[in-house]
C-alpha cells in the first residue's frame, strides 16, 4: 500500500514547521501561567514556587461572563454571516452571468483588503450617532447608546470582516456540488425553496460548517473590534489577555487566561470538526 | 530572508562609517570619535513630529545617530518586549511617564542620570524627578501633564459643579472615562478623593464608581487617547476624565472647559520624560536627553502636546494657560498621586474593574 | 400556493443578496470618503471639507514606507511557506486513513481559534528562549503560524466535494501516486489553495495582535506603524492606504481577468458551467 505512506509524507513538512511553532510558545505560556505574580513587577516571579493562584483568580464566576459574551457575540456574527453569505455564494455560482460573477468575485476579493481598523471606523461612522444609518439599531428595538447598542456594533464589525471570508469559502463548496441535482428536483416539480433547502443547503452542509468554523474562529479570537466599538462594555477574552500582556504586565495571569481560552476553543473546534467529518463521509457516499 | 532589515541598516551604517574614515584620512573631515547610535522609543503623532524637529537641531552639533520606535501598545508593551530579552535589549532611551518610570526603577533597568552631562536637570524642579531607593535621580522630566475632569461647553453649557452632580439622571450615558489601567487608576483615585478617600483608601472611590456604573451614567470606557478623542467628537458624551493630550486634541475642534479647580476634588499632575536603559551608550544618551531638557527646546517640545514645560523659564502654549496651576494654587487643587504605590496595585484594580464594574455597566 | 411560496423565497433570497452587497459596500464607500476627510477627528458624516492630507502623509513618511515594505515581504514569504506546507498537509490528511487524523487536523488548525495576542506573546517568549532577537525572524514565525490554518482549512474545504475515487481511479488507470496527486487532486484543490493563500496573505497583512509583540525597532509592520501613530491621535492614513490597496487589488484582478480570465483563479469546480 503506497497511499498511506504518501499521505504521511505530505504531512511531514507541516508537522516539522507547525509543531515546534505551536508547542514551543504554548509550553512556555503554560509554564508562565504557573508563576506567582507580584503587583507592580513586570512578568512572573522567576524565583517563586509554581502556583495555581493565577487560575484560581480567573475561576471567579464574573469571568465566566467574558467567556460567554465572547462565544455568544461570535455566534451571532457567524450566524448572520452564514445567512447573508450563503445566498450570495449561491447567487454567484448558480445565477450570476459571467460579467456579474466577475464583478462580485472581484468585489469580494477587493473588500478583503480593507483593513479591519478602517472597516470598524467606517461602521462606527455609518451607524454612529451622526451616521446616515444611526437609527439602524431601532430595527432591533435597541437604543444605540445602550450596552446592547455596543454589542450590536461589535456584531456588525465582526460580521463585516467575516462576510467576504464566508462567501468566498462557500463559493468553493457550491462549485463542487452538481447543479443537475437542483435542476432535476425543479423539473420534477419541487418548489424552489424546498429544492434550495433540501438539496443545495443540505449538500453544502460540510462547506457551511467549514465556513462557520473559520468565521467563528475569527470572531472569538478578535481583539480589534471589541476594542474599538465595544465601548468598554463588550470585552472579549482576547481583550482581557491583551490588557495583561500589554498594560498591567501580569504575564502569568494573561498566560492562565490564554490556556483556559485555548482549551475551551480547541475543544469546541474539535467537536465541530468531527461534526464536519461525519457529514463529509455521508456526503461522500 | 537571510538579510534582515537590521543587518541591512547595520551594513549601511558601516558603509557610511567606512566612507567617513576614508574622507578623514584624506583630511576632508575633521576626525571625530565614532558616532554613537541611539534607539529612542517615543509616542506617535505630535510627539514624534516635534521630537524629530528637535533632533534635527541636536544633530547640528552632535553626530549621534538616532533611530525612533513608536509605542504601539500601552507603554507597558515596550516593557514586555524589554523583559523578554533583558538584559539584551536594543532600546536606549524611552519616553514614558511616571508609573512606567516606577516599574522600570523597580526592575533596576535604568541608569542614574549623570548630572555632569545632563546639566539642564539642575533647573527642573526636584519634585518632578523620579528617584531610586538610593535617592539617585533616574529620569529627565520633559513635560508636566495631568488628568482632569472636563466637559464640552457646547453640549453642556455651564457644566457641572461637583462630581456628585454626575449622578443626576440627566447625565445618564453622558460620561466618557478611562479603563482603570489607563492613567494608572487616577479615575478611581479621583472618585475616592470625592468621597474622602485616596489611592491607599480607594474603597469610597470604588463605591462611587459603582454608583455611576449601576445608574448607567458611564457611556463609554476608553483605552487610548485616540479612542477618547473620537468618543468626545461624536457628541454622544458631554463629560469626561482624561489626560491633557486627549483634552488638548478635543479642544482644537470643540469648546472644552476643564474642571480642574473644583472645591471638593483635585486635578492630577504627573511628568513625562526620558529615562536611559542600562547597557546604553551613556554619554550619547545623556547628551541627547540634556538637549531636549534645555529650556528653549523644552518650550518647543511641549507647545504642540498640550502639556506644560518642566523648565520654569519655558513658556507654555497659551491654549492651556489655565489648565495648570500657579504655585499658589498647587496645594489647593493639585494632587500628586503615589505612582509607585499605584503601579503596584494596578493589576489588582484592573481585575477588580473586570469583576465589579464591567458587569454593572454591561447591564446598563 | 407553490407559486406564492416560490415568489416569497425569491424575494427573501434576493433581498439577502442585496443586503450583503449593501453591507459590504458601505464601509468601502465610507472609507473612500474618510480618506479624503480634512478633519483630524471622526466627526459627523459626511465631512464637509476634503483634502489629500492622509495620502500626503502616507507618501511623505518613510516610517510608513518601511512598514509597508516589511509587511509585503513578510506577508508574501509567510504566505508562500504556509501555502506550500498547508496545501500538502490538507491533501495528505484528505487521503489519510490512520487513527488520530482528526486530532492532528484539529491541532494544525488550532492557531485559528487561539487569540492572536496569545500567539504573539507566546512566540515572543519562545523566540527569546531560543535566542532569536531578530524582528524579521520572530515575525515570520508568528505569521506562518497564523496563515497556515487558512490555507489548510480552505484546501480541505475545496476537497470536500471531491471524491477520493477520482484519485483512486487515476491510480487504477496506472498513474503513480505522485502523478495522480499532481494531475488530479491538485487541480481540483486549486480553488481552495488560492483562496487560502489570499486569506492567508490578507490575514498576515492586516494582523495586529501577533505583530504587536514581535516587531523590533527596525522591523515593524504597516498596521503596527499605523496603530502606533493612531494611539496618540486619530490618523486616517490607514483609510487612505486601504483605498489605495483596494484600487490596487481591483486593478490586479482586472488585469488577471484580461490575461487569464477570473475563472482561472477561482476555478469552476467539478461541475463548472
Amino acid at each position: 500500500m503506497r497511499r498511506p505512506s504518501l499521505s504521511t509524507a505530505l504531512l511531514w513538512p507541516a508537522l516539522l514547521v507547525m509543531v515546534p511553532l505551536l508547542l514551543g510558545p504554548l509550553l512556555l505560556l503554560a509554564h508562565e501561567s504557573l508563576k506567582p505574580f507580584v503587583g507592580g513587577r513586570i512578568g512572573g516571579d522567576e524565583s517563586g514556587a509554581l502556583t495555581l493562584q493565577n487560575y484560581a483568580q480567573i475561576a471567579d464566576p464574573q469571568y465566566v461572563r467574558y467567556f460567554l459574551d465572547t462565544f455568544r457575540v461570535g455566534l451571532l456574527a457567524t450566524a448572520f454571516a452564514l445567512v447573508l453569505g450563503f445566498p450570495v455564494a449561491h447567487f454567484i455560482v448558480r445565477r450570476a452571468g459571467p460579467t456579474m460573477r466577475r464583478l462580485m468575485v472581484g468585489g469580494l476579493v477587493g473588500t478583503l483588503f480593507l483593513s479591519i481598523i478602517v472597516r470598524v471606523y467606517a461602521i462606527a461612522m455609518t451607524f454612529g450617532p451622526h451616521g446616515p444609518l444611526s437609527d439602524f439599531s431601532r430595527l432591533f428595538g435597541i437604543s444605540a447608546s445602550s450596552p446592547d447598542g455596543a454589542e450590536l456594533m461589535v456584531v456588525l464589525g465582526l460580521l463585516n470582516s467575516t462576510l467576504p471570508l464566508v462567501a468566498l469559502t462557500l463559493i468553493g463548496t457550491l462549485q463542487n456540488i452538481n447543479p443537475r441535482l437542483e435542476d432535476a428536483a425543479l423539473s420534477l416539480g419541487a418548489p424552489r425553496w424546498k429544492t434550495f433547502f433540501q438539496i443545495t443547503v443540505a449538500m453544502s452542509l460540510p462547506g457551511i460548517l467549514s465556513a462557520a468554523i473559520i468565521a467563528y474562529a475569527f470572531c472569538i479570537s478578535n481583539l480589534v473590534v471589541p476594542m474599538l466599538v465595544g465601548r468598554g462594555f463588550i470585552v472579549f477574552v482576547s481583550n482581557l489577555i491583551y490588557f495583561r500582556f500589554s498594560e498591567v504586565a501580569n504575564f502569568p495571569s494573561g498566560a492562565a487566561l490564554s490556556m483556559v481560552m485555548m482549551v475551551i476553543s480547541v475543544a469546541l473546534f474539535y467537536g465541530l470538526l468531527s461534526l464536519v467529518r461525519s457529514h463529509w463521509q455521508e456526503a461522500g457516499k | 530572508m537571510s538579510l534582515s532589515r537590521r543587518d541591512f541598516t547595520r551594513a549601511a551604517l558601516a558603509g557610511t562609517g567606512l566612507a567617513a574614515t576614508g574622507l578623514s584620512t584624506l583630511g576632508l573631515l575633521t576626525p571625530a570619535q565614532a558616532a554613537e547610535r541611539l534607539l529612542v522609543v517615543q509616542w506617535g503623532a505630535n510627539w514624534i513630529e516635534v521630537s524629530k524637529q528637535i533632533l534635527a537641531e541636536f544633530q547640528k552639533t552632535n553626530d549621534t545617530q538616532v533611530a525612533w520606535e513608536l509605542h504601539s501598545g500601552g507603554s507597558a508593551a515596550v516593557v514586555a518586549k524589554i523583559k523578554a530579552t533583558w538584559p539584551r535589549t536594543q532600546y536606549n532611551v524611552l519616553s514614558v511617564w511616571d508609573p512606567v518610570f516606577r516599574a522600570m526603577i523597580a526592575e533596576d533597568w535604568l541608569l542614574p542620570i549623570d548630572e555632569s552631562i545632563v546639566t539642564n536637570l539642575k533647573t527642573i524642579p526636584d519634585q518632578y524627578i523620579q528617584k531610586n531607593a538610593k535617592g539617585e535621580k533616574m529620569t529627565v522630566p520633559l513635560s508636566t501633564a495631568g488628568a482632569f475632569w472636563g466637559y464640552r461647553d457646547d453640549l453642556l453649557p455651564g457644566g457641572f459643579s461637583s462630581l456628585e452632580d454626575l449622578l443626576k439622571p440627566e447625565f445618564k450615558g453622558k460620561l466618557c472615562v478611562p479603563y482603570p489601567i489607563n492613567l494608572t487608576g487616577l479615575l478611581i483615585v479621583s472618585a475616592a478623593i470625592q468621597r474622602g478617600g485616596n489611592e491607599r483608601n480607594p474603597e469610597p472611590g470604588w463605591d462611587f464608581i459603582k454608583e455611576l456604573a449601576s445608574k448607567g451614567q458611564i457611556g463609554e470606557i476608553c483605552t487610548s487617547n485616540s479612542e477618547y478623542i473620537n468618543a468626545m467628537a461624536t457628541g454622544r458624551y458631554s463629560v469626561g476624565f482624561w489626560n491633557n493630550g486627549g483634552w488638548f486634541a478635543t479642544a482644537k475642534n470643540f469648546p472644552v472647559k476643564l474642571k480642574n479647580r473644583m472645591p471638593d476634588n483635585k486635578g492630577f499632575l504627573y511628568n513625562e520624560g526620558f529615562c536611559v536603559l542600562k547597557g546604553s551608550p551613556a554619554k550619547a544618551a545623556f547628551e541627547f536627553a540634556n538637549f531636549f531638557a534645555e529650556p528653549k527646546m523644552n518650550e518647543i517640545y511641549n507647545m504642540p502636546l498640550g502639556s506644560g514645560p518642566t523648565q520654569p523659564s519655558a513658556k507654555a502654549n497659551p491654549m492651556i494657560a489655565d489648565w495648570y496651576y500657579t504655585p499658589e494654587e498647587l496645594p489647593k487643587y493639585a494632587y500628586f498621586a503615589d505612582f509607585a504605590y499605584l503601579s503596584s496595585v494596578m493589576n489588582e484594580w484592573n481585575a477588580r474593574w473586570e469583576r465589579e464594574i464591567v458587569p454593572l455597566v454591561r447591564r446598563g | 400556493m407553490k407559486r406564492f411560496a416560490d415568489a416569497l423565497f425569491q424575494t427573501a433570497y434576493l433581498s439577502l443578496v442585496t443586503l450583503f452587497v449593501a453591507f459590504s459596500v458601505i464601509p468601502v464607500v465610507v472609507a473612500v470618503v474618510l480618506s479624503f476627510d480634512a478633519r483630524g477627528f471622526v466627526g459627523p458624516f459626511p465631512p464637509t471639507q476634503f483634502s489629500l492630507r492622509w495620502y500626503d502623509r502616507f507618501l511623505a513618511d518613510s516610517y510608513y514606507h518601511d512598514g509597508l515594505v516589511t509587511s509585503l515581504v513578510l506577508a508574501t514569504s509567510a504566505t508562500f511557506i504556509a501555502t506550500v506546507v498547508g496545501a500538502l498537509a490538507a491533501i495528505g490528511l484528505h487521503h489519510a486513513t490512520f487513527r488520530g487524523k482528526g486530532l492532528i487536523q484539529a491541532a494544525l488548525l488550532s492557531p485559528l481559534v487561539i487569540p492572536n495576542v496569545v500567539l504573539g506573546f507566546g512566540v515572543l517568549i519562545f523566540a527569546s528562549r531560543l535566542g532569536i532577537l531578530d524582528g524579521m525572524t520572530r515575525l515570520m514565525m508568528g505569521h506562518v503560524l497564523i496563515t497556515f490554518p487558512y490555507v489548510m482549512r480552505t484546501t480541505a474545504a475545496s476537497l470536500v466535494g471531491i471524491r477520493a475515487s477520482y484519485y483512486e481511479a487515476a491510480l487504477s488507470l496506472g498513474a503513480k501516486p505522485l502523478g495522480a496527486l499532481w494531475q488530479v487532486t491538485l487541480p481540483l484543490a486549486r480553488t481552495g489553495i488560492i483562496a487560502g493563500a489570499v486569506f492567508g496573505f490578507v490575514t498576515s497583512f492586516d494582523d495586529v495582535g501577533v505583530s504587536l509583540f514581535l516587531t523590533d525597532a527596525f522591523t515593524f509592520t504597516l498596521p503596527v506603524a499605523i496603530l502606533a501613530q493612531m494611539r496618540a491621535n486619530l490618523d486616517l492614513t490607514i483609510a487612505a492606504l486601504s483605498v489605495m490597496f483596494i484600487v490596487a487589488t481591483v486593478l490586479i484582478i482586472v488585469i488577471l481577468d484580461r490575461v487569464a480570465g477570473l475563472d482561472a483563479i477561482t476555478g469552476r469546480g467539478v461541475y463548472g458551467r
